[in-house]
């Protein structure tokens, strides 16, 4: 008989308080803290957005109170260059009330939440006490604030304008996921938690609880995540150094490479059908056809890469491996599912629900970071982490559907992959 | 045309008002500085990248061929942002004299998406210069200026099936449309219309297409003029086609395009020739003084084939008092300068001036009526 495993929530506490070796040296002053333990009520699932509406009721009118709040708070720290210790606790506690409110709304977490955004539940936000803040910064904040709630507002649907549709799809396949299995996947649920962190720095920063901009890496916002083993990899060795000259002409610079990738793309669709017959008959794909098809998934990634600002050389036209700073690994043909294989297209779909959301993401995220390398000739490293991010699913995906692997591409938004060891410990809870 | 035509001077005050004449030098005058200037631009810009350009071929993670391509967008991006100051000062010139209705933002718009074909076909242009620069670094021009003018050919067919064009509508000028094709030989060329008249008031037309893609553009402001001058600007795109002055024209090119390629090979050997990404930048600084020297031949036959053209619309349309009354509008309406000073019309002019097209149409009535 097996020793009985500690249950669950215990092994995320414990993995939480542990002190990381990932720990950012400056960390933020507002973090997203999981205590999730995947697990979801069936009941509480089906009817959660009915559950939520008395939370949505209360937030509304927290809101116009919190907002009211926060202009005489933007007051307070102009004048002095610190928010007052009233206003940071009744602010911090509407981000957290948000942050609750729609993380129990979304699926990522499963309680119902208190009404009073104490801390405490299962996906939380930490925040330091006040501190000084710069009266410059906090004159403008509302200005300085529009890319980052635009960014947000593209992640998750709170700010109530652009759908949040990550987050919305993210949830919309959580919830079938968790009336089915009773639980949700860590990569949806971690996905979902990055976009919430994500808001309530944003949120925080708008309302002046911090003068720290957001941090959209998702290696700093998710500090205990990594993601499984994959076979198909984003590796990136990339010094965010940007050449402000083809910055400015990125988009026509990638035409060339536009009119290749489609006539290239033709062919790979016609190869991916044939590499689909080969899996079904053999259980895996043919060597020609993955090496064609694994070089069209890295000449894709690399020009997604170039267009979108996450690398800074003008790639090449051959999507050979190892020649560009964010590259994709691709392990060689392995054994597939013939079941898998036979429905990959219908399997995909919800994959490309996600990346087709993920790709918005990427388009805002650069938008910005173009005006940013312009300026400083360097990539903001929390827009070009979170760019690589969108790159590796939509590689991940395309190696799917184009069945150069069964494995189903991983949601987590985190770049860090598994150590041996904490696949086995994160292995328990999937 | 006959070869013995001999064109009268002029009285311009018999033809224009004093208003008109002075409206339209002033108009032209300014283009004529700010083609000067601007081209003294682009090549100081052009010598700056060829002198230090060939840095950012550390900006590349592609190959030889690939790292060329991207010196060559960048060379073309040089010479744009050289060109942005004088394309808004032309706006702005435009607009004051009625010309053009566009805003700046839309002129600039339209200006980088052309910037985004450049950079295609420069990519195209380089991907066979380099191809064939690798396998003959010395004599990669003599396969690769055959090629240019099969892409000159290509492009020439191709075009019209591109082109944003929509069927002659009126019917009446559809009809006296075919009658003159039927006189000039060229039955079953169509006669289309452009629509730029929310962008300008400017009025144009143009004959392009190779063989079955034949067919003649009208711009929609020229239906505004009345029927008779309409036709003999039909008549003269008609000439072009039936005068075979596209094919002639590609022909030029070919001749010009060995000598070209030539030179650029023969400038670049220092830089490593043109196998070498590092030879991209110094070549565009080339092509561009090639051009400009090329520039005053290129005008010569231009003019060349649209004087034969005009002498061919009047002998189809026998309607000289239309087509001078047509000349004089392109004065009034686009404010083309009827006498330009003959240094600009030999160096700039595609077209002859409109003082010379008023004298021809007065030298084919005069010929008709006889001594």
């Amino acid at each position: 008989m097996e020793p009985e495993q500690p249950p669950l929530e215990l092994q995320e506490t414990r993995a939480a308080e542990e002190p990381g070796p990932a720990e950012p040296p400056h960390r933020h002053p507002v973090r997203l803290i999981v205590r999730d333990d995947l697990r979801r009520s069936r009941l509480t699932v089906f009817f959660r957005a009915l559950l939520a509406l008395p939370h949505l009721v209360w937030l509304v009118l927290w809101g116009f109170a919190a907002w009211t709040a926060a202009f005489a708070n933007w007051l307070a720290v102009v004048i002095s260059g610190e928010t007052p210790t009233t206003f940071h606790g009744f602010l911090g506690a509407y981000v957290r009330y948000t942050t609750h409110v729609y993380a129990y709304l979304l699926l990522a977490a499963n309680p119902f939440p208190g009404f009073t955004g104490k801390p405490g539940y299962p996906l939380d936000i930490e925040l330091d006490p006040p501190a000084r803040q710069s009266r410059w910064s906090a004159l403008v904040r509302l200005l300085l604030a529009v890319p980052a709630l635009v960014i947000a507002s593209v992640l998750a649907p709170v700010t109530g304008v652009f759908g949040g549709g990550v987050l919305l799809v993210a949830a919309f396949l959580a919830w079938f996921t968790a009336l089915v299995l009773g639980r949700v996947t860590p990569g949806l649920r971690d996905l979902m938690a990055y976009g919430l962190g994500y808001t309530a720095q944003a949120f925080a920063y708008s309302l002046l609880v911090t003068g720290r901009y957001p941090d959209s890496d998702p290696d700093a916002m998710l500090t205990r995540s990594s993601a499984p083993r994959h076979p198909v990899r984003l590796s990136f060795d990339d010094d965010l150094r940007r050449s402000r000259f083809t910055v400015l002409f990125r988009l026509p610079l990638t035409f060339p490479h536009f009119v290749w990738l489609t006539m290239w793309s033709a062919v790979a669709y016609v190869a991916a059908v044939a590499n689909w017959l080969v899996a079904l008959v053999l259980g895996r794909s043919a060597r020609p056809l993955h090496r064609f098809l694994a070089a069209y998934v890295r000449y894709a990634s690399h020009v997604s890469a170039y267009l979108f600002l996450v690398g800074n050389p003008f790639p090449g036209f051959t999507g050979r491996p190892g020649v560009y700073p964010v590259d994709v690994e691709i392990d060689g043909p392995g054994p597939q599912r013939r079941l898998v294989t036979l429905f990959r297209l219908v399997l995909a779909v919800p994959a490309f629900l996600v990346y087709g959301t993920l790709s918005a993401v990427l388009a805002v995220a650069a938008f910005f970071a173009w005006f940013a390398a312009l300026i400083t000739g360097r990539m903001p490293r929390g827009l070009r982490s979170l760019g690589a991010f969108a790159i590796r699913y939509g590689a991940q995906t395309t190696a799917y559907w184009v069945v150069l692997t069964d494995r189903y591409p991983h949601a987590l938004p985190t770049t860090r992959i598994q150590t041996p060891d904490a696949a086995g410990r994160e292995a328990a809870p999937a | 045309m006959p070869g013995d035509l001999e064109l009268r001077n002029l009285r311009l005050r018999d033809y224009f008002s004093p208003r008109q004449l002075d409206r339209s030098e002033d108009y032209e005058r300014f283009f004529r500085i700010e083609f000067v200037v601007s081209q003294v631009a682009l090549v100081v810009a052009l010598a700056l990248y060829a002198w230090r350009g060939a840095r950012f071929a550390r900006e590349s993670a592609a190959g030889r061929i690939g790292t060329g391509m991207l010196l060559g967008m960048l060379g073309l991006a040089v010479g744009w942002l050289s060109q942005l100051p004088f394309r808004v000062v032309e706006v702005w010139w435009q607009r004051r004299y009625d010309i053009l209705d566009t805003g700046y933002v839309d002129a600039l718009v339209d200006n980088w998406l052309v910037l985004g074909a450049e950079f295609l076909s420069i990519c195209l242009a380089l991907l066979i210069v380099m191809g064939f620069a690798g396998l003959f670094p010395r004599n990669w021009w003599l396969p690769a200026a055959p090629v240019f003018v099969a892409i000159g050919a290509l492009l020439a067919f191709t075009l019209p099936y591109l082109g944003d064009t929509e069927r002659l509508e009126d019917s009446a000028l559809r009809a006296n449309a075919r009658q003159l094709a039927r006189e000039l030989d060229v039955e079953g060329i169509p006669v289309d219309v452009e629509e730029v008249s929310d962008e300008t008031n400017a009025p144009n037309a143009y004959a392009y297409g190779l063989g079955p893609s034949r067919r003649i553009v009208l711009w929609d402001t020229l239906l505004e003029y009345p029927d008779d001058e309409v036709l003999v600007v039909v008549a003269h795109e008609f000439a072009h086609q039936s005068r075979d002055h596209i094919w002639k024209s590609l022909g030029w090119y070919a001749l010009f395009a060995f000598p070209g390629t030539y030179l650029i090979a023969r400038f670049t050997r220092r830089r490593g020739g043109m196998a070498e990404p590092a030879a991209v930048p110094l070549s565009l600084l080339v092509v561009v003084m090639l051009s400009l020297a090329a520039l005053p031949f290129e005008n010569a036959i231009s003019r060349h084939m649209e004087r034969e053209a005009d002498w061919v619309a009047l002998d189809a349309t026998e309607d000289p008092e239309a087509a001078q009354r047509l000349f004089r509008r392109f004065t009034r309406d686009a404010l083309a300068q009827p006498d330009p000073p003959e240094w600009s019309s030999a160096l700039l002019d595609s077209h002859p001036t409109i003082e010379e097209r008023i004298a021809m149409a007065i030298a084919w009535q005069d010929r008709r009526r006889g001594p």
